[in-house]
């Protein structure tokens, strides 16, 4: 838990940072394979997790998850270890960047297949639906996932069957490389999800309140069995993938939620300093952390050969 | 409880009600199934006892409803996933094939994946090209799962209970051409274990390997050939994958013959994988090729005597062992 009564700004800043080490340990090297960021999402990211509960509620990913298995609390030394292919990662290095999972902390799992993650989202609403948990599942899932079949016939199950559920479509108007607007017959994505009988919400992922609130509202419908669909408004500051070229037309995407963050505590009263203090704290807290794992031995045969030594069928 | 005769899918059904009376955890998915009991009645009367939450019709949407049989799976629940026809595999293989065979390799063992996918195979009933096809060879070379076709009503109600008790996720295959058979089920709780082949006749002479419904047309051959005067030996594997390849080529050496019957893909299905199993494991003892029958290389067709000629039968049994005896 390393956010435990962190500031949103706080939050934001550590997963910025988190992702911009792995960028340079990328960039030198470290990093076994191509790695989707979520610099853009930090906003959407913390404050979904700021309406879940990580006991009861369970999270499923994109290939650009990062962000929001950190907002769900999973240890930031094994995200990112797992990340680089270290011994100790989430799985010890064997599952990677797109297949984070910390179950333990409400995020399930993410995912390599764009949209696939969302009917297991489905499945997480459905066991807290039988065993009357009270917690939701929740599917989190790009404009791109948006037209897989997987998503589609999700969002009508989820209606139909009235399951705790929340959609939460992260919009940063790029399919890999292929516009939104291209991909898709009718942008308003929102009006979709309304079609399915999902109770559908939007906001602005520069700014915390309002997707914080959005996604309050969204949770307090879900629990009570109304499945709802939030889609947020993000940029994708660093390419499909780290060393892609940055996305056209978002020249300096950072700002407005760093601005809009810093806004809302000098309103609370906090000087120019102190919140510069915070910002350099917390982006070294998070570096070193990253730091931290890139210092742990590189996963590899001892940790196959382990899963290797159940057997050849680990299933029966 | 005693034992009784029973039909394979009133086998099925009374291990289904006794998983979720036993276990609060079971729960049943699928298309038609609560309301209607299944098409083929396997599921039948589950909604009256268990009711809606636990006994669940779904939209005609595989991916959605196979995905959320995983997603729960991966949080707690037991569900006992339906897709009516193994080809509808087509339209949700990702959730089967990347979703539930690969989640407790991902998460390095700290999750299990308690999933049964209840399918079904086997031609010869007039259903056409995509309502009969046999996929257990495919789904037996996808990591992470464990494939199953029981033959009698008795192995179905026992790997169905043993598939209730796996870790990982297991598809269950059923014949449908099998679902009216009588045969004996034993009363007791026990599971046949998967992994462990069955021998139904004795034989010296060759080892005729078969699953599902292929067993009959095995044992058929076997009567054949007995009568003229060559002793076959019938093993019924009763899982795909693992396979109890240490019982066939025990057999083999014994018999120093092979041959497969599989309704299944011809080539690089489960009839070669057999083979190549046991070239490797009793290559010495063979005194003659591996062969194998299988189905032309064709979907399956429509009309009776097509179809026919499409399915193997013990007579395409009884030639092909004639001719290894000849080598």
């Amino acid at each position: 838990m390393f956010i435990d009564d962190k500031s949103p700004y706080e939050r934001c800043v550590f997963i910025r940072a988190f992702e911009q080490e792995i960028a340079a340990l990328s960039a030198a090297g470290e990093v076994p394979g191509l790695v989707h960021l979520s610099t853009g999402a930090e906003v959407a990211d913390v404050a979904l997790a700021s309406v879940l509960d990580s006991g009861k509620d369970q999270v499923t990913g994109s290939h650009r998850s990062h962000g929001i298995a950190l907002a769900m609390g999973a240890s930031p030394v094994r995200v990112a270890q797992e990340i680089l292919g270290r011994v100790g990662g989430l799985s010890d290095g064997l599952a990677g960047t797109q297949h984070l999972m910390a179950p333990e902390n409400g995020f399930l799992t993410s995912n390599g297949i764009v949209g696939a993650q969302v009917p297991l989202a489905a499945g997480a609403a459905l066991t807290a639906k039988t065993n009357k948990t009270g917690g939701v599942g929740v599917a989190v899932f790009g404009d791109g996932a948006a037209n897989q079949g997987a998503v589609l016939e999700t969002m009508n199950l989820a209606a139909a069957l009235e399951l705790p559920m929340i959609f939460a479509l992260y919009n940063n108007g790029m399919a890999q490389s292929t516009p939104v607007g291209h991909a898709s017959g009718e942008t308003d994505f929102k009006t979709r999800a309304q079609a399915f009988g999902l109770l559908a919400f939007d906001a602005d992922g520069a700014d915390y309140s309002a997707c914080a609130a959005q996604f309050k509202q969204g949770a307090e419908s879900a629990r009570g069995c109304r499945p709802t669909f939030v889609e947020v408004t993000v940029t994708r500051d660093d390419g499909h993938y780290f060393g892609d070229l940055p996305d056209a037309g978002n020249p300096a995407p950072t700002e407005a939620w760093f601005e809009n963050l810093r806004r809302s505590l000098k309103a609370k009263g906090a000087s120019d300093d102190q919140i510069t203090q915070t910002f350099d704290a917390t982006f070294e807290r998070a570096v070193g952390v990253v730091k931290e794992a890139a210092r742990s031995p590189k996963a590899g045969a001892a940790e196959y050969r382990q899963w290797l030594s159940l057997g050849a069928n680990p299933d029966a | 409880m005693p034992e009784q005769m029973m039909k394979t899918s009133e086998a099925l059904n009374a291990v289904l009600h006794q998983a979720m009376l036993d276990d609060l955890t079971v729960i049943c998915i699928g298309e038609d199934i609560a309301e209607n009991g299944g098409v083929f009645g396997v599921t039948e009367g589950l909604l009256s006892t268990f009711g809606p939450a636990r006994v669940i019709d779904t939209p005609i949407s595989e991916t959605a409803f196979v995905g959320m049989a995983v997603g729960s799976a991966m949080t707690g629940l037991k569900p006992v996933v339906e897709i009516m026809f193994c080809d509808f595999v087509g339209v949700c293989l990702d959730q089967i094939m990347n979703q539930a065979a690969k989640a407790r390799f991902l998460s390095g063992g700290r999750l299990d994946l308690p999933l049964v996918i209840r399918t079904t195979m086997g031609a010869g009933d007039g259903s056409g090209a995509m309502h009969s096809a046999s996929l257990h060879g495919l789904f037996s070379s996808i990591s992470g799962l464990t494939v199953v076709c029981p033959s009698s009503p008795a192995d179905a109600a026992g790997l169905l209970r043993a598939a209730l008790k796996t870790k990982g996720p297991v598809v269950f295959i059923e014949n449908k051409n099998l679902y009216d058979l009588e045969g004996p089920v034993p009363g007791d709780c026990l599971a046949t274990p998967i992994g462990v082949a069955k021998r139904l006749t004795e034989g010296t002479d060759v080892t005729i390997v078969a699953l599902g419904q292929m067993v009959q047309e095995a044992s058929h051959a076997a009567a054949m050939l007995s009568a003229a005067g060559i002793s076959a030996e019938v093993l019924d594997p009763r899982t795909v994958k693992p396979l109890d390849v240490a019982s066939i080529a025990a057999s083999v050496a014994k018999t120093g013959r092979l041959l497969v019957v599989d309704e299944g893909a011809g080539f690089a299905g489960f009839a070669d994988a057999v083979i190549a199993r046991v070239t490797e494991e009793a290559f010495s003892a063979l005194k003659a090729a591996p062969r194998k029958v299988c189905p032309p290389d064709t979907p399956v067709p429509y009309a009776v005597e097509a179809e026919e000629i499409w399915l193997p039968n013990a007579a395409d049994i009884v030639a092909a062992v004639q001719t290894m005896m000849e080598e």
